[in-house]
């Protein structure tokens, strides 16, 4: 079942910098919820409140009525949170499934003990685990690819392996930060043709934190515009596009200096 | 030849032979071969546990020495009081662990030049302390025990047996090793070591395995600290001194970081190139250990495990293209290097 995001009164301060103003922000299971804005605006520090990577200086994280808030990021699995990052960080020299395999993680059987003498389960679970990533990667186009190291493979495919690797995780909330950054034209037209297909198949929320407007408008029910830490407005990508507070935002006054500095990476 | 290795036949056939020469090689050796040759085994221990929290899970342990040195004290003293072997070798496990558990504990939240000042810290602790209970240490004089003679009827020299049982112990430490360091666990260190942040999103929380590695490094340091007392029967403050860490550090760096067979390797040079270079020259060894360790890390950064695939690069593509095209793949992708790779794994990928 996929999962229901509510966000109130998120504040994130650094220091002196209050980085994220009173947002708030709810998202219905099963939507794609996209979150636009310039530069420094604050999406990936949102981002970063909602999967405990961060921790909110005040407000609430509620995912299906769970308060979130407060728990670290390791623990987020379990309320069913996935993510991708900016730069995929994949493990170059290693096979497209053995990195997939890392998403597998919370779902594998047995600790250290029992991985180091090769208990019967530690084998069965690893098993069922190296098909469902060979299903998964033949999903997404990837299945020709699964035994190649992924240091030779394309940035484009680089953002389809750390999907996949997310999925394998069995979200009900996908959270995907800049996922068309680096890809080719081809590969922007692919995923946005493939993601709500993803969504329905996985029964998933997704959020999606993205520049490319093409992309926002084709995939996203609705969307959130943040500039320097703030909602600036709510609505359909559509609205958003001829909302002149985000014209003005985006393009802004000559003299507009970005103040609200987002935290480089993530 | 690297399709040749991947044959499951031929790396059968490969581990036979392995096996085959473990097996005899001791059998018509001198006893000081094959005290060499059990040397390498107890330091291979003791290396596969640095290179499980160092190379593996890119914590920087400079103490490894300080487990070494516990197990041996452990092992001595167990020997004295007349233990039990079995009795003896747990302790030596279990001890050094639940120390090198209490230590990660805290270490485990610091990084990098902080944390090495931290593993720093236990053999130059180590050493005094050592000094200081002599009724447990036998004080800077050190402890020598008379320990696992050959049953008699064995038919084995003292020196054999001890070979035999000491591989026998390091083959079963390496199965246990290896499958840490793959699978779920593996994957974990992994990620751990290359990005924390994913590591957390995949519910993994580094802290719990950075502390995980340094407990099993302290285990295998404190097993290996038996297998020395085993075959060398007997230890000193000499033993934990910070520069075996180094020594120890250096070895598993040519060897090869992250690797199993890189492990092997670098016990075999911990132990061979002191014996290699005295025999060059006895009165200038420190000179040709340290020429040797730059020449190895100058022609060969990842290590003597990586010379198969060096000497291939210089076969295949000459010098200069393929050490760099190597380097670039070591670097984390970013939008910006898109040109490099797209083109041609796209072409692979279309057909079909």
């Amino acid at each position: 079942m996929a999962a229901e995001l509510v966000l109130r009164d998120i504040n994130l301060r650094f220091g002196g910098i209050k980085v994220l103003q009173d947002v708030s922000m709810a998202v219905e299971s099963g939507r794609i919820f996209g979150l636009v804005g310039p530069n420094g605006a604050g999406k990936t520090s949102l981002f970063n409140c909602i999967s405990g990577h961060y921790r909110a200086s005040s407000g609430s994280i509620t995912i299906d009525g769970v308060e979130t808030s407060g728990k670290s990021a390791s623990q987020m699995t379990k309320f069913g949170l996935a993510r991708t990052f900016q730069h995929p960080a994949l493990q170059l020299h290693e096979t497209v499934l053995e990195n997939v395999l890392l998403g597998a993680h919370s779902t594998l059987a047995g600790g250290p003990v029992s991985w180091a003498l090769r208990m019967p389960w530690t084998t069965r679970s690893e098993k069922a685990a190296r098909t469902e990533a060979a299903e998964l990667l033949e999903r997404l186009g990837l299945g020709d690819v699964a035994d190649t190291p992924a240091g030779e493979l394309s940035p484009g495919l680089h953002k389809t392996i750390e999907l996949v690797r997310a999925l394998l995780s069995k979200p009900r909330l996908l959270l995907l930060d800049e996922p068309a950054a680096g890809l080719s034209h081809t590969e922007v037209e692919a995923f946005i043709a493939s993601i709500r297909g993803v969504r329905d198949d996985f029964d998933l929320t997704i959020v999606i934190v993205e520049h490319h407007m093409g992309l926002i408008s084709a995939v996203t029910d609705r969307v959130m515009v943040l500039d320097h830490g703030a909602t600036l407005m709510e609505g359909t990508a559509r609205e958003a596009q001829s909302d002149p507070r985000v014209i003005e935002a985006y393009l802004g006054q000559a003299s507009t200096a970005e103040v609200s500095g987002e935290p480089a990476g993530a | 030849m690297k399709n040749l290795l991947a044959r499951p036949i031929v790396r059968l056939l490969l581990a036979v032979v392995i096996a085959v020469v473990i097996i005899v090689a001791p059998i018509s050796s001198s006893s000081f071969i094959n005290y060499q040759l059990s040397l390498i085994a107890v330091f291979a221990v003791a290396l596969l546990g640095l290179n499980i929290v160092m190379g593996y899970t890119g914590q920087v342990s400079l103490g490894q020495s300080a487990f070494l040195g516990l197990g041996a004290y452990i092992a001595a003293y167990g020997v004295r009081q007349e233990w039990p072997v079995v009795v003896i070798f747990l302790l030596c496990c279990i001890i050094p662990a639940a120390v090198g558990l209490l230590v990660a504990l805290a270490a485990a939240r610091l990084r990098g030049l902080a944390l090495a000042m931290v593993t720093i810290a236990l053999p130059i602790i180590g050493v005094p302390l050592a000094k200081r209970f002599p009724d447990f240490t036998g004080g800077s004089v050190g402890s020598t025990v008379s320990w696992l003679e050959a049953p008699e009827g064995s038919g084995l020299a003292d020196d054999q047996f001890r070979y035999y049982l000491v591989v026998a112990i390091a083959v079963v430490l390496f199965i246990l090793g290896r499958n840490l360091v793959r699978g779920r666990i593996g994957r974990a260190f992994a990620i751990v070591k290359s990005n924390e942040a994913v590591a957390l999103s995949m519910g993994i929380s580094p802290y719990r395995y950075k502390v995980l590695a340094f407990t099993i490094a302290s285990l295998f340091g404190g097993a290996s600290g038996f297998l020395y007392i085993a075959v060398v029967q007997y230890t000193s403050p000499e033993t934990l001194s910070f520069a075996t860490s180094i020594n120890l550090v250096a070895a598993m760096v040519i060897g090869g970081s992250a690797s199993i067979l890189g492990t092997v390797l670098g016990a075999i040079y911990f132990v061979m190139l002191p014996v290699v270079a005295g025999q060059i020259d006895s009165s200038r060894t420190a000179l040709i250990s340290g020429a040797a360790l730059l020449l190895v890390l100058f022609l060969l950064p990842g290590g003597l495990v990586s010379l198969p695939r060096r000497i291939a690069q210089l076969v295949r593509g000459g010098r200069g293209g393929s050490p760099r095209s190597r380097a670039a793949a070591d670097r984390p992708p970013t939008g910006d290097t898109a040109p490099r790779t797209t083109a041609a794994p796209e072409a692979e990928k279309q057909p079909r």
